[in-house]
């Protein structure tokens, strides 16, 4: 299992776009990622998961990752997310 | 092959189930839509409405799984499963809420044709915001036969996906 913290960054939080980026990245990968906030849990390659958590700029969002490609998968999002 | 049959058996079989207009105006294909999260149909596939009205209703039962706070777009879970999204406008969610009122919250169960919300139609635009709302199916791979209507003015609550 690997694991990221995320803080967002996106003076909106997690809306369609940001959300988008990180569902298309996701669908990239066999392995399961999800993201945790204010205990709720949301599936990344489900769109509306992501954008259901409602986190907002500065939230802190945990990233799990687990199953064969997690490294590949945690490597990838993060570089969505760090390009932002 | 029997999982698929039963789910079509489930779904009604032959009949389809309709996704009917949250807001009244010109029904456009997403190809029209100067956004390519949207042309490209990254979030989905759909079609998308130029508003005339300055209100958006439930296009389906269901439950409202997202209200952004910015109020700009919304997501209802349909009973039988469609997630439906309606973004208002382009690049909306910079106005921060302005403009928008919502009537419902996230989480809350909402009926067709129930008020979700209201939005300045004239004075967004008049800030240079192309209003054009995306209608997306975000579970766009469970319905590999959806249709759309498009290429007409349509009416509040007129069918416009056929899923």
């Amino acid at each position: 299992m690997k694991e990221y913290r995320y803080v967002v960054e996106d003076p909106m939080g997690l809306h369609a776009r940001p959300a988008s980026i990180i569902f298309i990245e996701a669908g990239k990968y066999m392995c399961s990622i999800e993201a945790y906030w204010d205990l709720q849990k949301a599936d990344c390659k489900s769109l509306l998961a992501i954008m259901g958590l409602g986190a907002k700029k500065g939230d802190e969002v945990v990233f799990r990752f687990e199953g064969e490609d997690e490294d590949a998968a945690y490597y990838a999002i993060r570089s969505v997310l760090d390009k932002r | 092959m029997f999982e698929t049959l039963k789910k079509h058996l489930k779904r009604g079989g032959g009949k389809r189930e309709e996704i009917l207009a949250p807001v009244q105006g010109m029904a456009v294909p997403l190809s029209e839509v100067n956004d390519p999260a949207f042309n490209q149909e990254i979030l989905g596939k759909g079609m998308a409405i130029i508003p005339s009205k300055g209100r958006i209703v439930s296009p389906v039962d269901g439950v409202l799984s997202v209200m952004f706070e910015t109020m700009h777009a919304v997501s209802i879970t349909a009973d039988n499963g469609a997630e439906v999204m309606i973004h208002v406008g382009l690049d909306t969610v910079k106005l921060k809420g302005e403009g928008f009122h919502s009537f419902k919250k996230q989480g809350e169960r909402v009926k067709v044709g129930e008020l979700l919300l209201e939005f300045d139609l004239k004075g967004i635009r008049g800030k240079g915001y192309d209003l054009v709302t995306p209608v997306i199916i975000l579970n766009t791979m469970e319905y590999p036969n959806m249709k759309c209507h498009v290429g007409k003015q349509i009416m509040e609550l007129e069918p416009i996906i056929e899923l």
